[in-house]
């Protein structure tokens, strides 16, 4: 079973850096979700996966027996909320670039590397 | 306006508060069952942004107790002083002591952890809800 | 009142110099009080960085002691003349003040017995060479001396430092005196070799050996009183007082002599060669100091007891000799107004002081009987004769010692003697007495040592003794006999004279030879400086290229390779997982996450890929839902939900702005690069995670939350205990940063709300 869900993992991830390796602002930020996303499966998974019993403890034992394992879940929980923040702010910046220079390809964004300006440093190179 | 956007605008008011009680409800019983701060908190984003979209972003701000970002600061300083009293029982910081209050027959168990939880409600509510709306307003507003 | 204040702190700041130039006088007075009254070898430790077995520790012995005399005693006289040298300089107090850290760093140097320490001190003495030699920053000559005095050095002292942890590594300590005592763990490994090569670079880059000599004159560059002080006196010898320090242990290594007296003789003579290009008084006496560095190499590197007599005697010498000529090339310049010998002819009538000390020193140089240069020429032929050096070093010897004869004639007759017949603006006037007394009393110890040599014999016997341990030390005595020598003496100094007479056809004879210039190590020097930028920028253009996708698939390559580099070198075992049985509701979440990943690949609108990324967020929440994550399942829904709403409104905003021309793609669909790059890095993280699936499962973790958490929090949700309570700091850490990203947020937003750009 747990090949499923492997799958699913490297499809995601697989995905996500397809995507973030795009020239288009948007299908990065996409691409950012969905390999955070599958970032999150990956450590899910690894905390084992054979039981459907949510780690609740019952009412009656005083223990938990035979339940999903917490940690994993406490970890990914802080994680989805963290990059959740993490890709508001990333929207937020392309927002900001695309009001800015009017584009959303990434490569007419030039204002971190502008062209060379002297003559020791050779020329940017030329846009594809 | 048309009528059925005056149907969602009162379908809206009315439904927000309970989408907000029903987020404390998940706030309060996350000590037990799934639930807690995180998740109630996200909760209550989704209602504030659902609230933003009906009507505009600035009125769902209002509907926020507190302003976003006054909100998300008062969540984090209430979890920072959820952990004083243990200091004083002299427990490491961040320990929560429990506490039972009779109340004629009524026994009813209270904790600082209770008050983290609270503040991370309110942080979350506040940060991720704050960022979302400004984002919507701006957007509105501007472009 | 403004006024007023700046006139106070000008009458301040010379009380403030004449504060601080007293520092060296006072550590001298008490160096020779000590000296007296307790015994060498002084030792004290005091602990610094005990993990890495590092501490002061404290070893001073004759040598040492040598050392600090000079260093405090030239010291106390370089202050005194840089107070006359730099009066009413406006940056006078910044050179006292390098000049007490240099003086500090020095005796940091010289007095340590770790290895590290003695680094530290070393690299520091280096770096404020560097500041003194550009103290005229202004002047763009002053700067690139500097910055090839520290390039030179600095470059040596990092092999120095290689050298220092190869020998501390083998030897398996960084203690000086520990090493020399059982040195033959170092002698018996093969890695000696390597040991002595990293050395001899520090040491030779130090005390401007060749091919590393050429930094030196460079430096003169300096103020007077630094060149006499760190270019003639204390730093240069730093590199000799190493391998002084270290010849007890190597001595008898063949390799180290011959490389010694080969590296020594080489520089004397290639120096001695260049002395006679230059007009520059300054430069000629920093080339006839490379000669006797190179000797003091040379002497260092000979076996012998009369070796290690003749390098502490010559040691000696030279600091009483040079450093008054320099001072003499300092009152040249300040009294006439410049340092070219042609410029300069019959000064003894305006300056008779100067004069004065320039010939007493010249007579030193020349090793005149009576003087203590004579004292120590004497000490070196005797050390040649014991030593049975080749024929070869010996002629180089007597070469070398022609050449400083005639560099002694020019100092002191050419300059001084005969008739001013040049025209000049202004008259040369007579040096200030702080200038004055210094050279002299110089001078007149030179003289005293000269008459009566016995008087030191205590200090040079224990110096020696710590070069060559088996040495007697009582037994020295440096009373010369007149007679044998006497002949040598006086060839060189006729030979010197010649040369000194025919100086100018010589100049002029060897000025048409440039080709030294072209091919010589400081052209390497200047190619490497030119190129360097060159493939700076060059590097730094092909790694730098702006272009976004690029780094990122650099990174992930990078991270990639090292993965599978890490994975086939741990080497796990390469199980499959145990099989379990999650039913239908698993299998068919995983299928909706997969339909969503692959569909995203290939959808264009911005808006269906965000429905599309979605699906894929709401398949996980179903995986949690049905793999016992139902707080995952509600997070990552809330999640989802806010993040699809959020960003279709601003995606229909944008559309509305039509940034940009939808009709022209801006690139094709499928990319096979990025698609390979992308599939290949999911393989490497899907194949870790099974192999991790499959180990067994280390249940500790799990089973304390599974048990403490009814008992000791009092709670059943398990997750969200770990969250608000066992781990309750690394949430409010994780709040802290979501506040800190609305924070973050609002600036960005405001100024989208303004269109500012």
């Amino acid at each position: 079973m747990i090949w499923a869900v492997l799958i699913a993992t490297g499809t995601v991830v697989a995905t996500g850096i397809y995507l973030a390796l795009s020239r288009d602002l948007f299908r990065c930020l996409i691409g950012l979700a969905l390999l955070g996303n599958g970032i999150n499966l990956v450590l899910f998974s690894s905390g084992r996966l054979n039981t459907q019993v949510p780690p609740i403890i019952k009412q009656a034992e005083t223990t938990l027996h035979n339940a999903a394992n917490a940690l994993p879940q406490a970890l990914v929980l802080t994680a989805i909320v963290i990059s959740f923040a993490l890709l508001c702010f990333s929207l937020v910046l392309a927002v900001r670039i695309i009001q800015l220079s009017g584009n959303d390809d990434i490569l007419a964004i030039r204002q971190a590397e502008p062209p060379a300006t002297d003559s020791i440093k050779p020329a940017l190179e030329e846009e594809p | 306006m048309t009528s059925r956007a005056h149907i969602a605008e009162v379908f809206m008011r009315g439904l927000y508060p309970v989408l907000i009680i029903a987020s404390f409800w998940m706030l309060l019983r996350g000590h037990n069952a799934p639930g807690g701060g995180f998740i109630a908190g996200l909760m209550a984003v989704a209602a504030s942004s659902a609230y933003a979209l009906i009507f505009n972003s600035s009125k769902a701000s209002k509907k926020m107790p507190l302003l976003p970002a006054r909100l998300s600061v008062s969540g984090v300083l209430v979890a920072l002083a959820s952990g004083l009293p243990a200091v004083f029982q002299g427990l490491p910081y961040l320990s929560h002591p429990w506490w039972t209050l009779s109340l004629g027959g009524f026994k009813l168990s209270l904790s600082t952890v209770m008050l983290f939880d609270l503040g991370v409600y309110l942080a979350v509510w506040g940060a991720i809800g704050g960022i979302c709306l400004h984002l919507i307003e701006t957007i509105e507003e501007n472009l | 009142m403004g006024r007023l204040s700046n006139n106070c702190k000008e009458a301040r700041a010379p009380l403030a110099n004449v504060f601080i130039s007293c520092v060296p006088s006072l550590l001298f007075l008490g160096l020779i009080l000590s000296l007296y009254h307790v015994p060498l070898p002084w030792t004290f430790v005091l602990p610094w960085v005990p993990s890495l077995n590092v501490d002061l520790d404290v070893y001073i012995d004759g040598l040492s002691a040598q050392f600090l005399l000079l260093i405090t005693g030239i010291g106390s006289l370089v202050f005194f003349y840089a107070r006359g040298y730099l009066a009413g300089h406006p940056k006078a107090k910044r050179l006292f003040i390098l000049l007490v850290l240099f003086l500090f760093a020095m005796i940091g140097a010289v007095v340590s017995d770790n290895l590290l320490v003695l680094f530290v001190f070393w690299e520091l003495t280096s770096v404020l060479s560097f500041l003194l030699v550009g103290f005229n920053h202004e002047d763009v000559g002053s700067r690139k001396s500097a910055q090839q005095a520290i390039l030179v050095t600095g470059v040596g002292g990092l092999f120095l430092l290689a050298g220092f942890i190869l020998l501390g590594e083998i030897a398996g300590t960084y203690s000086i005196q520990a090493f020399l005592h059982s040195p033959s763990v170092l002698i018996n490994d093969s890695r000696l070799g390597v040991v002595l090569v990293l050395i001899f670079v520090g040491a030779f880059t130090k005390s401007a050996q060749f091919p590393f000599h050429f930094w030196l004159p460079n430096a003169m560059a300096a103020p007077t009183p630094v060149s006499a002080y760190l270019h003639s006196a204390t730093m240069v010898k730093l590199g000799i007082y190493l391998l002084a320090r270290l010849d007890t242990a190597f001595s008898d290594i063949i390799f180290w002599e011959y490389a010694l007296v080969g590296t020594g003789t080489l520089t004397a003579v290639f120096a001695a060669v260049q002395t006679v290009y230059e007009r520059d008084l300054k430069r000629i006496l920093a080339w006839s100091t490379i000669a006797t560095l190179g000797t003091l190499v040379m002497l260092v590197g000979l076996p012998g007891h009369g070796a290690a007599l003749a390098t502490v005697a010559l040691f000696f010498a030279h600091a009483l000799y040079k450093a008054p000529l320099f001072f003499v090339a300092g009152n040249l310049d300040h009294g006439a107004g410049t340092r070219e010998i042609d410029k300069l002819t019959g000064m003894r009538h305006y300056m008779p002081w100067t004069a004065t000390a320039a010939l007493v020193a010249a007579l030193s140089m020349a090793g005149l009987p009576l003087t203590f240069g004579f004292v120590a020429k004497d000490a070196i032929s005797f050390a040649k004769a014991q030593a049975e050096v080749l024929h070869l070093v010996s002629y180089a010897t007597v070469f070398v010692n022609v050449v400083s004869v005639a560099v002694a004639a020019i100092a002191a007759i050419h300059i001084f003697w005969g008739h001013d017949t040049i025209p000049r603006k202004s008259h040369p006037h007579e040096a200030p007495a702080s200038m004055i007394i210094p050279p002299l009393m110089l001078v007149l110890c030179g003289i005293v040592f000269g008459l009566a040599p016995t008087l030191i014999d205590p200090l040079l016997g224990a110096a020696a003794k710590a070069m060559s341990p088996e040495f007697d030390a009582t037994t020295v005595n440096m009373a010369y006999d007149l007679a044998p020598v006497i002949e040598v003496t006086l060839g060189t100094i006729a030979l010197g004279l010649l040369v000194y007479l025919r100086w100018d056809w010589l100049h002029e004879r060897l000025s048409r030879i440039t080709f030294l210039e072209k091919v010589g190590p400081e052209g390497w020097y200047l190619a490497i400086m030119d190129t360097l930028p060159v493939i700076a920028a060059r590097l730094t253009r092909i790694v730098q290229h702006g272009i976004l996708p690029r780094y990122l698939m650099t990174m992930l390559v990078t991270v990639a390779v090292l993965l599978l580099v890490l994975l086939t070198a741990a080497d796990p075992p390469w199980l499959w997982p145990p099989s379990t049985n999650l039913g239908v509701p698993v299998a068919s979440a995983s299928l909706l996450i997969i339909v969503g990943g692959l569909a995203a690949c290939f959808v264009r609108d911005h808006l269906v890929l965000l429905l599309v990324g979605g699906l894929v967020g709401f398949g996980s929440a179903v995986l949690f839902m049905f793999t016992g994550a139902p707080d995952l399942a509600l997070t990552q829904f809330f999640v989802e939900t806010v993040f699809v709403v959020v960003v279709a409104t601003v995606l229909v905003k944008l559309r509305r702005l039509k940034i940009r021309d939808r009709q022209v793609p801006l690139e094709p669909l499928i990319r096979p690069l990025d698609l390979f790059v992308a599939m290949a890095f999911s393989l490497i993280v899907v194949v870790l995670t099974l192999l991790v699936s499959a180990l067994p499962f280390d249940a500790q973790l799990t089973d304390f939350y599974a048990t403490r958490s009814l008992a000791e929090a009092h709670g059943r949700n398990v997750v969200n205990l770990i969250l608000v309570d066992f781990r309750a700091l690394d949430t409010l850490g994780e709040i802290s940063v979501l506040f800190f990203s609305l924070i973050a947020v609002l600036p960005l937003l405001k100024r989208i709300g303004d269109k500012r750009p």
